[in-house]
């Protein structure tokens, strides 16, 4: 009786793993119901993701705020003297002006670029133990946005459009260990390819052997054919370190994206590219600092004082 | 009888399933964060026979495929969670003094977690997958370890509760 079950569970055992390989193959051969299923998913969750967005955007801007606690001190004591139902009216109205500020600055690069955009608020993000770095947009095919799409935030290049539905869209970002994008430096134009690494920095890898690069160069989107998947121009990120391996055909840097993707509230799609190049237009301009004045005071020793101090 | 209790343990998973992707994931944990249905199900394979691990492992590993934020081939996470569970039931079942102690089936669980974002990594890798850096995988596993530690003791009781609650086995933990 004992051996009968064990027989049972073997066979059991046996048929779920042939299930599982028989599901793989028809995944790896691209049978369409199954694209549909996982579409089907999205469908379902995007209504309870944006329940979670929204209960949890006080929680994320709080924990926020305490991860922050060096910067936002003052900002913090000011928040403890006030009353909690101010201090969660602050909290929300702090997330509408980030998200206003991010929304001006994606306008400003896209009106400079001559892009025709789409906004969207992030709804959710994938989870990273799925070794993936995704994002839940809330517009999708009914606001005209398409698969290969460019996503930009007022910082930079976020990443491409992977999945679209009807009311949301499924943003591979740039930090993806799956993204590449051809890149120029600004300025020289040279050419390269970046590899997303998972995380917020990126692999350059240039094209021609003869060309070099430097700490500090600008990268910007080289664009693709029809402008899909990347529309050219668009800033990309800066090089933070260079590898000079000894024996290494081209040269490779490592570079920092300009978006932050930890804080991405407000993205765009662009939708359609400018008819012309922007070329280097949208090249970040570097901060300048403020000059700090000096104070020099002259100090004249009086004629009436004597040196007995008398 | 066997449709009231699969029937339960489909909505419980489902329901954690939702709460994964619509509450848990949205929260940046560092290194990784946790998944509360990984948690669950190798809980579940934990308290189960082999044939039931099995089983919830499957159903468990399709609703992980279809999740939207998943790169890999359908069937992927279902292969590695039937595997797991699997291994898991037939390793504990029967051994009371290992079952019946909360802190043993929190470090089997917390193995488990590891070996099997480890397998899904490396059969991915072989599935053609895109594969991230080496420190970065490493992160992750090591920080999902540390969580799954945890957050399992946090989420024993209750699934010990539901588990009793669809199969009357009568554990207690």
């Amino acid at each position: 009786m004992r051996n009968g079950g064990e027989n049972r569970g073997r066979l059991l055992l046996v048929i779920l793993i042939v299930s599982s390989l028989f599901l793989i193959t028809l995944d790896l051969r691209g049978v369409n119901v199954l694209d549909g299923l996982r579409s089907g998913t999205q469908t379902v969750l995007s209504p309870f993701q944006r329940a979670g967005n929204v209960v949890l955007t006080p929680v994320k801007n709080f924990v926020n705020d305490i991860t922050n606690l060096g910067r936002t001190r003052n900002q913090i004591e000011d928040l403890r003297k006030q009353n909690q139902k101010l201090r969660e009216q602050l909290i929300l109205r702090k997330n509408q002006d980030g998200e206003i500020e991010q929304l001006k600055s994606i306008l400003d690069l896209a009106g400079t670029a001559g892009f025709k955009i789409v906004s969207a608020k992030v709804i959710a993000q994938g989870s990273s133990l799925a070794f993936t770095r995704t994002i839940t947009i809330d517009a999708g095919s009914r606001n005209g946005i398409k698969k290969n799409m460019t996503v930009i935030s007022g910082d930079g290049l976020v990443g491409v459009v992977k999945e679209v539905l009807a009311n949301s869209a499924i943003v591979m970002l740039a930090t993806d260990p799956a993204f590449k994008v051809g890149v120029r430096i600004a300025g020289s134009q040279q050419i390269g390819i970046l590899a997303g690494l998972g995380s917020i920095t990126a692999n350059l890898q240039l094209l021609d052997n003869q060309t070099t690069i430097k700490v500090g160069d600008i990268l910007l989107a080289r664009g693709s054919v029809n402008a899909q998947p990347f529309v050219p121009g668009v800033p990309v990120g800066r090089v933070t370190s260079v590898s000079n391996a000894a024996g290494a055909v081209t040269q490779s840097a490592t570079v920092k994206y300009f978006a932050n993707f930890g804080s991405l509230g407000v993205v765009s799609v662009v939708v359609r590219a400018p008819k012309t190049d922007p070329r280097d237009a949208l090249t970040p301009i570097k901060p300048v600092p403020t000059p700090i004045p000096t104070v020099t005071v002259f100090v004249t020793p009086s004629p009436s004082a004597s040196p007995s101090g008398n | 009888m066997l449709l009231r209790r699969f029937g339960l343990t489909g909505t419980i998973f489902t329901f954690f399933f939702i709460i994964q992707e619509a509450v848990v994931s949205q929260l940046n944990f560092p290194a990784g964060g946790f998944s509360i249905f990984l948690i669950l199900t190798l809980l579940w394979a934990a308290l189960s026979t082999p044939e039931v691990a099995a089983a919830v492992g499957f159903g468990a590993g399709i609703l992980l495929d279809l999740s939207p934020s998943t790169s890999g081939p359908l069937g992927h996470w279902t292969l590695i969670l039937v595997l797991m569970s699997y291994a898991i039931a037939f390793f504990s079942y029967g051994d009371e003094n290992l079952r019946g102690n909360p802190l043993s089936v929190i470090l089997i669980v917390t193995l488990a977690q590891v070996i099997v974002l480890v397998s899904y990594l490396i059969t991915g890798f072989l599935l053609g997958n895109s594969a991230t850096s080496f420190a970065q995988s490493a992160i992750t596993i090591v920080g999902s370890g540390f969580w799954t530690l945890v957050v399992t003791p946090l989420m024993l009781p209750s699934v010990a509760w539901l588990h009793d609650l669809a199969f009357d086995s009568r554990m207690r933990i």
